[in-house]
């Protein structure tokens, strides 16, 4: 049974194995569109190594040719054979099936976290500087109006979090407002989740848009709390100095 | 049924037929537009199989001069015109940035007059040094500011006056321009072009 | 007054050419006509208004898509390949080889039928342009109507040169080879001016900049110094040079399938190994020619920068990466497949060298094709705590896909290395000690892209982006222009254990050349749309709002679909004009055997250019 075809069968089925169960063992599973990615490119990773020369061509090759065109075979291989045929239409219908077939289930979400702002607020500097009685008033009106949600830590664990999906950002993880320049904090601030645009799809972001209740002024200094609490710096453009 | 749909079915069958040729047809060359429209129709099916998002344009704003009562309001049209339609921000930043090929704005609304800074959008020319590097009188270096109330930019006074006010918010400063003031500008060019101000309308 | 005066004039034209009845009769035909104009200044002014026409069921930006897309392809074939076919012919005189200059010939003769149906799609497109979409020309006119002049006059130049230099190529053999060549220099310099004039209207839709007073002339040079100018310039032209050669590539594998005698066959493998060739050299250098326009734009706009790499077209770089990992994977399948089929009994000498090499593409190609944001279902995006996979995320930002980019492209150049030295044995006493040099500086270039690489991430982005990343393409770099000449010298004493034999590739070569070409033309529409799309709702960013019913940007797979269908109608065109320019010269395919043999000496090996696949003369 040795051989290509064999050897291929062993890696593909070892990769699945290892991506399905092993690496779930160690963090979160991986959605079903990663795997088949990694799938893919494992089997043309096979394909490419065993068609480069033509006898591994044959090697890999001939086996399913032979199997499929059904010459010379005898004992199990025939009735093998068939039911191949048969159940491989049989399984492309079905995969069709489900895939069209209505459900309960919302589609798969490509939602952009951190979509484009509107151009008027690209340009935008703090106008306040840092001093200590800025960032404490930052961090007080923090306490006042973000912590519920977003933790009195900055960790996105407040009290009202576990009530929403996605969850409150977590300002203490580099992905977040480390990644993001203080204006475009300040327009998720002002504009809250019905400011996204459409791809980043404001119905699914509960984060009120505050320029209703607070002025510009309290919007720049929470964002000045909020970096000096999480101990984040704002993505800068410029070198430091 | 979906046009998603109803494209992956045409990719589909775009793969079927490559497939069909390249397994019954012997003429080479259409064995390789076979091959072609194989590959094409995976490449289509890969696009169409992510999830489908259109990038919607946002709605035109337009302002209604009556909804301007604070200092506030008209700073806010003011940032819109900065970054749209006075085409201030493609050479000036607001606070340090690699790419502004022109002077940072950030803090002016506190040092400068609102009028000065009126009179050096209007009037570019006028505090620029003088060339004397040649015989007779000195003649002016040109500026590289444009005029902002002439073409192509052209705004309209109180529409300058807005961005003026924006420079001023964006200073940490209270607005000294009064919204009557403004009005007023309006009524005196007998075009309150406000009403129909729109974004990057030209 | 005017119409009085006119009649005034006509009337003495027609009592000068008496006795010339059909001018008259065309006197008084047009006389008759003078309403007519009248009428139609009327409609004019009208027409002045019109910010829009649409063409209906189709949609007029559909119909510019097809038609600007078959444009930019034709025309980046055509500035592309007078590049390498004047390369090309320059080798063939420094070295004395008749097959180079032959090889010149022909990728001219694929320019000059190509030429004419360019310049056909340039005008379909201005036609279209200025009647679907007059406001917006009228802008652009406005400001760049000098440069309107210079292209002109650029296109005239160009088109002479081309007459000449095609036809001119056997009449300017010998003694006169030295103007030949000035002319294919001039040839480039104009194709050069006619690619970056209209970059400039491009990219000044993207990247406008303040057009203060001036004359005319100063204004449109002013618009032209838009920060993305030089970048795309750039990129383009590299760009270019990869279309042509993967495509001339492409035509010599369906030749090469097509072919019947063992001569013809022996001559496509080895013109399709040269355009292959081309194509790789080309891409290598690509991608940071590609970074470079990238930090560009996002210097000039973050909201640019942002839809482009994190917003709503992050996806599209996805399939970006997915398509350059297909054509990196086919270039060098292409190039390991030559090794085992040109250089008979090296298949299994060379067997875990390639599966190193294979499963380091693959691992970097699975980094680069990992989104940032994972499309998952509910289900699935509950147990990760969002859309960001808590391990996997890692390798969906920027400093991961800068990295494993840079990988490929090493292990690309070191592809090649190894099918140039493949069926040879150094012979110089040094060899050794250079070889293990270069093994050793190999392995640190790779260690040192991955540590900087990780680095990356503990870094302020700016840092990453100024140094780090730079950084790692001046380690590959290095590799590059230190790894080609040492490899040259060792090559240039080695014994030639086995000789290549050409014509002996199997058909799957014919396809993978095929496939290489489809996939330099899909990632050129794909970035197309990138580049129009990054524009969002703009005519000119920032400046020109697009008001029209089309100023939405369509979805991925719609615009794929649209791709796609770009793809197939530009290769049926060049596959008919290639089928139409075969007709005429059979004749003159093929290696030629006439040339005299003696008239040539032997150049060493090591010299034999890198080009012509390490193999010694064939066509002798």
């Amino acid at each position: 049974m040795k051989g290509p075809l064999f050897n291929s069968a062993i890696i593909l089925t070892g990769m699945y194995l290892a991506l399905k169960f092993i690496l779930p063992l160690l963090t979160a599973p991986l959605p079903s569109m990663l795997i088949s990615l990694y799938m893919l490119l494992t089997l043309s990773a096979l394909m490419i190594f065993y068609t480069m020369s033509g006898t591994s061509l044959d090697e890999f090759m001939g086996p399913i040719a032979r199997f499929l065109s059904g010459e010379n075979q005898v004992g199990i291989a025939k009735p093998a054979r068939l039911l191949v045929l048969v159940v491989f239409p049989l399984l492309v219908g079905w995969q069709t099936y489900t895939k069209l077939a209505p459900s309960d289930q919302p589609p798969a979400e490509n939602r952009t976290i951190h979509p484009a702002p509107p151009g008027e607020f690209v340009g935008l500097a703090n106008p306040y500087p840092k001093t200590p009685e800025n960032i404490m008033m930052g961090k007080g009106l923090y306490a006042a109006y973000c912590s519920p949600c977003h933790g009195a830590n900055f960790d996105g664990k407040g009290p009202a979090a576990p009530g929403f999906n996605p969850p409150p950002a977590n300002f203490a993880d580099p992905g977040t407002i480390a990644q993001l320049q203080e204006s475009y904090l300040f327009w998720r601030i002002k504009k809250g989740g019905v400011g996204l645009p459409v791809e980043g799809m404001p119905w699914k972001s509960a984060m009120p848009r505050w320029e209703k209740e607070l002025p510009d002024e309290f919007i720049w200094k929470i964002i000045m709390g909020e970096y000096d609490g999480a101990h984040q710096s704002p993505r800068t453009w410029e070198e430091e100095e | 049924m979906s046009e998603v749909a109803l494209l992956q079915l045409i990719g589909l069958s775009v793969v079927g037929l490559g497939i069909v040729i390249l397994l019954f047809i012997k003429a080479m060359f259409v064995r390789v537009l076979g091959f072609v429209a194989m590959v094409l129709g995976s490449f289509s099916l890969v696009a169409l199989s992510v999830p489908q998002m259109a990038s919607l344009p946002p709605a035109i704003e337009s302002f209604d001069i009556a909804s301007v009562k604070t200092p506030d309001d008209l700073a806010s049209i003011g940032q819109k015109i900065f970054f749209s339609k006075g085409q201030c921000a493609l050479c000036h930043s607001i606070g340090p940035s690699e790419s502004a090929r022109c002077p940072d704005l950030a803090g002016v609304g506190a040092k400068l007059a609102p009028e000065f800074i009126y009179e050096s959008l209007t009037d570019p020319q006028s505090y620029i040094y003088l060339d004397f590097r040649h015989e007779g009188l000195p003649e002016e270096y040109p500026a590289r500011m444009p005029y902002i109330n002439k073409n192509p930019i052209a705004l309209s006074k109180p529409e300058i006056f807005s961005v003026i006010a924006f420079l001023q918010k964006m200073s940490g400063e209270p607005i000294s321009i009064k919204v009557e003031d403004v009005m007023d500008m309006g009524q005196e060019e007998k075009s309150v072009k406000m009403a129909s101000l729109k974004d990057g309308a030209l | 007054m005017i119409h009085q005066s006119l009649m005034n004039i006509l009337k003495n034209l027609v009592c000068k050419t008496r006795g010339l009845p059909l001018l008259k009769l065309g006197t008084v035909f047009a006389v008759l006509l003078l309403p007519c104009l009248a009428l139609a200044q009327d409609a004019a002014t009208q027409a002045m208004s019109v910010e829009y026409r649409d063409i209906p069921g189709m949609g007029s930006r559909n119909l510019i898509w097809i038609v600007a897309q078959q444009h930019l392809l034709l025309a980046g074939f055509v500035l592309g390949v007078p590049i390498f076919a004047w390369v090309c012919e320059i080798v063939g005189w420094k070295t004395n080889e008749p097959r180079y200059d032959k090889l010149a010939k022909e990728f001219t003769k694929l320019l000059t039928s190509a030429y004419a149906t360019t310049a056909l799609f340039g005008g379909i497109l201005l036609f279209l342009l200025i009647g679907l979409y007059p406001k917006l020309m009228a802008y652009l006119t406005d400001i760049f109507f000098p440069s309107f002049i210079a292209y002109c006059i650029l296109f005239l130049f160009e088109t002479a040169t081309l007459y000449m230099y095609w036809y001119g190529w056997d009449a300017m053999q010998g003694k006169k080879k030295a103007f030949h060549l000035f002319l294919g220099f001039l040839l480039n310099l104009f194709a050069l001016g006619i690619m970056i004039v209209p970059n400039a209207w491009a990219t000044f839709q993207a990247s406008p900049v303040v057009v203060a007073d001036g004359t005319d002339i100063e204004r449109a040079w002013a618009a032209m110094q838009n920060p993305t100018w030089w970048p795309v310039n750039i990129h383009r032209l590299i760009a270019n040079v990869v279309l042509g050669g993967f495509i001339c590539g492409a035509y010599a594998g369906v030749r090469y399938l097509l072919a019947v005698s063992r001569e013809e066959k022996e001559h496509y493998d080895w013109m399709g190994y040269v355009g292959n060739f081309i194509g790789v050299f080309g891409m290598l250098p690509l991608p940071f020619a590609g970074y470079w326009l990238m930090r560009e734009i996002y210097q000039y706009n973050q909201q640019m920068g942002i839809t482009l790499m994190g917003g709503f077209l992050a996806w599209l770089f996805i399939l970006q990466a997915m398509l350059i990992g297909v054509l990196f994977l086919g270039a060098n399948y292409y190039f390991w497949m030559g090794i085992s089929y040109r250089i008979p009994g090296s298949a299994q000498s060379y067997k875990k060298p390639i599966m190193a090499m294979l499963i380091v593409l693959m691992v970097c190609l699975g980094v680069w094709m990992t989104p940032h944001s994972l499309v998952a279902s509910l289900e699935e995006a509950r147990k990760m705590g969002g859309t960001h996979h808590p391990m996997l995320g890692v390798f969906g930002v920027m400093s991961a896909k800068m990295t494993v980019s840079n990988l490929m492209i090493l292990v690309t150049f070191m592809s090649f290395i190894m099918y140039w030295r493949a069926g040879k044995v150094e012979t110089a006493g040094w060899a050794k000690i250079a070889k293990s040099v270069m093994g050793a500086l190999l392995v640190i270039a790779g260690i040192a892209v991955i540590v900087l690489g990780v680095w990356g991430y503990f870094v302020p982005a700016i840092i990453r982006i100024n140094y780090f990343s730079v950084a790692q393409v001046l380690i590959v770099l290095f590799i590059m222009v230190t790894f080609t000449p040492l490899t040259a010298l060792l090559m240039k004493s080695a014994k030639t254990t086995t000789e290549m034999v050409w014509g002996q590739m199997p058909i799957r070569a014919g396809y993978s050349l095929v496939l290489n070409a489809v996939m330099v033309i899909l990632l050129m529409s794909l970035m197309g749309y990138a580049r129009s799309s990054s524009r969002v709702h703009w005519h000119i960013y920032g400046v020109m709002r697009d008001t029209s019913e089309y100023a939405y940007s369509p979805a991925l797979g719609y615009a794929a679909a649209f791709m796609s269908l770009n793809t197939f109608l530009f290769c049926l065109l060049v596959a008919f004009i290639f089928w139409v320019a075969s007709m005429g010269g059979d004749k003159s395919k093929g290696p030629q055997k006439e040339e005299p043999k003696g008239s040539q000496e032997k150049l060493p090996e090591g010299l034999t250019p890198a080009m012509a696949g390490g193999s010694p003369r064939k066509g002798e």
